[in-house]
């Protein structure tokens, strides 16, 4: 389990860094946010005992879970708003804080 | 039948994944993400994380999901100026070369880490009294005892997202007054 968040974890880095379109940024994040979430669980499970259960992780994964839904949200009227304003959700034309 | 099962999800999984970030269209790489999401759904439920697959599927597959294809629909991405990409060799081997390595770095550290517990389908500790590695009254108890800080926090990150979003996406009726 822990490989495969590493990995999921590696194309959502990947996504994050190649990509341009910000809806794909924003899905990679997603990708990222879920491979901590599963190696959190992995970790619970593998901490667990049959009378004493690791509840840290499965709380934690909740905890994530509920930001994701935030960060989703608020990244994605950020979208709306710049697509709004300049017409394009392409990264490179969107260098406005760059002064 | 968990073992293959499992095996066959992750390798879904990631190959959802590899779709995300490779697909053309912004509405592919979407689909992508639920189809992964989805893989992933199923592999809480082989490890016996009940309620976390059902709150994944809700969630994720639900809300999240609703979220961006919505966004999608939205923006008219099926516009072509919208589309085009940079090339990889103008982003520069730097960037390829921090996410492999982080890539690389994660996935040596995990497997170096694991080396000798049990995979998930071969049934380690079954917990005794529900079956499940989370029960949801244990977690709830939790929630609402040792950790009701964070779950206040929790509560008031979701109202301040609901106030910011609606203040970002709302249109602004005077082009001067610039509040949002």
């Amino acid at each position: 389990m822990l490989v495969l968040a590493a990995v999921l974890f590696g194309l959502g880095v990947l996504g994050f860094l190649l990509r341009r379109n910000v809806i794909v940024v924003l899905a990679s994040v997603e990708l990222l946010l879920n491979a901590a979430n599963l190696s959190f669980l992995a970790g619970a499970r593998m901490h667990s005992t049959p009378d004493n259960l690791n509840l840290l992780g499965p709380v934690f994964a909740v905890f994530v879970i509920l930001v994701a839904a935030a960060e989703a949200a608020i990244g994605l009227a950020i979208v709306i708003a710049l697509y709004r304003l300049k017409q394009t959700v392409h990264l490179d034309q969107l260098a406005e804080l760059k002064g | 039948m968990a073992e293959f099962l499992f095996y066959t999800m992750s390798i879904a999984a990631v190959l959802f994944g590899i779709g995300v970030i490779a697909a053309k269209q912004p509405l592919m790489s979407v689909l992508s993400l639920l189809g992964s999401f989805v893989c992933l759904g199923v592999i809480y439920l082989l490890a016996q994380f009940q309620f976390m697959a059902a709150a994944q599927i809700l969630v994720y597959a639900g809300a999240i999901m609703v979220l961006f294809l919505f966004v999608v629909m939205l923006l008219d991405l099926a516009n072509p100026e919208l589309l085009k990409e940079v090339p990889l060799k103008i982003l520069g081997p730097g960037k390829v070369a921090v996410a492999v390595a982080v890539a690389g770095g994660l996935a040596l550290t995990s497997i170096l880490s694991t080396r000798g517990t049990p995979a998930v389908g071969s049934e380690p500790s079954v917990p005794v009294q529900s079956g499940a590695f989370d029960p949801v009254d244990e977690i709830a108890a939790v929630i609402f005892t040792r950790y009701i800080l964070a779950f206040e926090a929790a509560g008031l990150l979701l109202v301040a997202t609901m106030v910011g979003v609606m203040v970002l996406a709302k249109r602004q009726r005077d082009p001067i007054e610039r509040g949002g």
